[in-house]
């Protein structure tokens, strides 16, 4: 199609698979399974948390609150129950469906539930790689790995839940691509 | 005009011949006349900080009376003897050396600040001619690297011989560096793979000629003010005028008989008249606004000269404060070609060159050296600049493949159902027919505007270009290089995936371009050639 349709000896088989150089053919591999449950666990926590909170200022016997306050009461409880529900039942199915490929030449994230969204990082364009560790995904051994490309920050591309090994040998991966470290 | 403005070029060109760059060792000081600049930007940095307390200040004293008074002599004294003292010592805390191929600045007064920076990451220089630096032949050499928008340089007062030489040193020495002196630049700056660009630029060592592509005339700025809005660049100058102006204004309607307040106020006045007096005060204000515009379009945009020497394009343009911009080709992302539905009538076109943007940094459009703009050129003017940047590139082609009408439904379903359904709901049940008939509007208005953006959004690839045309009354063409492409995103909802249709979206480093709802076996073909463009090429994309 462009010019480089007929360029010789160069190769972008699937690492783990020899297929053709094509997107659909990914092998793609899910994320690590904990990522899921950290966050079915933070987004259960969160909203038990608050909705704990609400109802103990409701019920107790301290000090008095306003009438309006205490009108409020059930329709707090009731959005903040539905929020988090939609927020545990969103990565309940969510997460599930990251996935992610590593080829020779780049790298690929498919995730979305509704809009499902397959994006794909050439390691030529790669300017730098970050590793990201909140303190959850330091207990689970978790990282996520990001990398930047001229795009712009809106356009990171990121890869969330990876076991650490993983995502340091991806890592490794990219810095030892000859695109990136031979300069 | 345009005479003037190639003469001029041809001036600096003899010039530069003998003018040595490296200053040595030592460091030096700016030209005498940098002190008025420093006065004046220190003036301007510290009137933008107190531009919040002069109406408390008006209130609180009438200054009008006051204004004759000896205090007021005083207080006027002792702030330009400030300016002026501060001038002073921002200039003899300024030095600058240029030194092994290194631009080398020390400035700051409290804060201490040393800035270096290499030739081989500079990657445009802008030289600006302030008014008051005209007459002495005075430059202000802008340096940009590629990095954030915070490593800028600025050399504030050089001769202009001397800013002309700087730049060839500094263009020089990236062809150089281009042909294969590989220095060790930090990992961030990409700029080392162009080996393969490099035949291009050898050839070419006579820097002096310098090719003047377009010029444009006042009436083509005058056209072009008209039919873009540049209103802000007068009223961001003139805003701490606005209360004055307003008053003055209403004083002249009042002259001529047309009361603001009263009419408001006034019951007696037929719907029809109030509306005539309406509309005409619209139509006044949209001539002020036009007017306003042309004026803006004329500073900013007045002796405009688009011109190539060797691998750099270079715009030359400004009314009172000259600026001049210039942009390596080989960093040009994307060529974008607006036309506003009055660019139609008119047949006139706005030609847009960008580069990387730097992010979460906002520039000025018009001022921002990454999207050198031609404005306000005829539609043929349009296709021979946009093939001298990319050469065989066909914006106008026939072949566009056409987005699928589901896009119409899609957006009318997941966008505007629920304000149209909410306002029918509210209609139906207060039983309004206005309400209802809006609620109808609404919904007529919204499926013509996705009906026309769906008939002109289109996607189509020939050997070399990637073609996007896009637009609802207006259209825009947009032509760019595959292997230049940083991201690929493919997007697909369950629904799309039911009817075979998928989105693409390609991430350059001047920003994304998506095009939805094509046919899911086209998007994936483009996405992998697009790919494969990128990953076999290897070519750089600065």
């Amino acid at each position: 199609m462009f010019s480089a349709s007929n360029t010789g000896g160069f190769s972008n088989e699937p690492l783990s698979q020899d297929d053709l150089p094509a997107l659909e053919a990914l092998p793609l591999t899910p994320v690590s399974k904990k990522y899921r449950l950290i966050n079915l666990g933070v987004s259960a926590t969160i909203t038990l948390l608050i909705l704990s909170a609400i109802t103990t200022g409701r019920y107790q016997t301290f000090f008095s609150i306003p009438d309006e306050l205490r009108r409020i009461f059930p329709y707090a409880f009731a959005v903040v129950a539905i929020l988090g529900v939609l927020w545990f039942t969103y990565h309940f199915f969510a997460d599930k469906k990251i996935k992610f490929a590593v080829r020779e030449q780049d790298i690929s994230k498919q995730s979305g539930l509704v809009f499902r969204q397959l994006s794909c990082q050439p390691i030529l364009r790669v300017q730098h790689v970050e590793l990201k560790r909140g303190p959850l995904a330091r207990w689970a051994g978790l990282a996520s790995l990001q990398v930047f490309s001229a795009g712009g920050e809106m356009h990171t591309f990121e890869i969330p839940g990876l076991e650490v090994d993983d995502a340091n040998r991806i890592r490794q991966f990219i810095l030892d691509h000859k695109d990136v470290s031979a300069r | 005009m345009d005479t003037k403005s190639v003469e001029e070029v041809k001036a600096d060109a003899e010039v530069k011949a003998g003018v040595e760059v490296e200053t040595g060792d030592a460091w030096q000081r700016l030209a005498l006349i940098a002190i008025l600049y420093f006065s004046v930007r220190n003036i301007k940095n510290s009137a933008q900080g107190l531009i919040y307390i002069i109406p408390a200040l008006a209130i609180g004293s009438n200054i009008l009376s006051n204004l004759n008074s000896p205090e007021a002599y005083i207080t006027i004294g002792v702030l330009v003897s400030t300016a002026v003292i501060s001038g002073l010592i921002s200039f003899f805390m300024y030095t600058f050396r240029i030194h092994n191929q290194h631009v080398e600045i020390h400035t700051g007064v409290f804060q201490r600040r040393y800035t270096n920076l290499p030739f081989w990451r500079i990657q445009n220089v802008k030289i600006e001619h302030p008014f008051y630096y005209r007459p002495f032949g005075y430059a202000l050499v802008v340096l940009d690297t590629a990095g954030s928008g915070k490593e800028e340089a600025n050399i504030v007062a050089v001769p202009l011989a001397y800013a002309n030489a700087l730049r060839k040193q500094v263009l020089a020495e990236k062809t150089k560096d281009d042909g294969g002196n590989h220095h060790q630049a930090p990992v961030s700056d990409s700029e080392i793979n162009e080996a393969d660009n490099a035949g291009a630029y050898q050839n070419n060592t006579n820097e002096h000629d310098e090719e003047v592509l377009n010029t444009r005339s006042i009436g083509d700025i005058v056209i072009h003010g008209i039919t873009n809005n540049r209103v802000w660049i007068i009223l961001g100058a003139a805003a701490p005028f606005y209360d004055d102006a307003i008053g003055l204004v209403s004083e002249w309607l009042a002259d001529k008989g047309l009361q603001l307040n009263q009419l408001v106020g006034e019951q007696t006045v037929a719907w029809w008249q109030f509306g005539l007096y309406a509309f005409v005060i619209l139509m006044m204000l949209m001539a002020a606004m036009a007017l306003l515009s042309v004026g803006g379009a004329l500073f900013t945009f007045y002796g405009y000269t688009l011109s190539r020497s060797d691998d750099r394009y270079i715009r030359r343009s400004g009314l009172l404060n000259k600026q001049e911009v210039s942009m390596r080709a080989s960093r040009i992302q994307m060529i974008t070609a607006k036309q506003d539905w009055l660019d139609k009538v008119l047949k006139r076109v706005n030609l847009y060159f960008e580069q990387n943007s730097t992010a979460g940094q906002q520039v000025q459009e018009l001022m921002s050296p990454n999207k050198l703009i031609v404005p306000s050129v005829t539609e043929q003017e349009a296709v021979a600049l946009s093939q001298e940047v990319m050469p065989n590139c066909q914006l106008h082609r026939s072949d566009y493949l056409g987005i699928s009408k589901r896009f119409i439904l899609h957006w009318l379903l997941t966008a505007w159902s629920i304000p149209v359904s909410i306002l029918l709901l509210i209609g139906t049940v207060s039983a309004e027919l206005d309400i209802l008939l809006a609620s109808l509007g609404l919904l007529i208005l919204a499926s013509l505007l996705l009906t026309l953006r769906w008939w002109r959004w289109g996607i189509a690839s020939d050997s070399q270009y990637v073609y996007i045309r896009r637009g609802r009354i207006g259209v825009d063409y947009l032509c760019f290089e595959p292997y230049k492409i940083q991201q690929v995103i493919v997007k697909q909802s369950v629904f799309m995936r039911r009817r075979k249709l998928a989105s693409i979206k390609f991430v350059l480093a001047s920003g994304s371009v998506t095009v939805p709802f094509l046919p899911e076996g086209y998007v994936k073909t483009l996405a992998n050639n697009v790919l494969l463009e990128v990953e076999s090429t290897r070519k750089s994309w600065m």
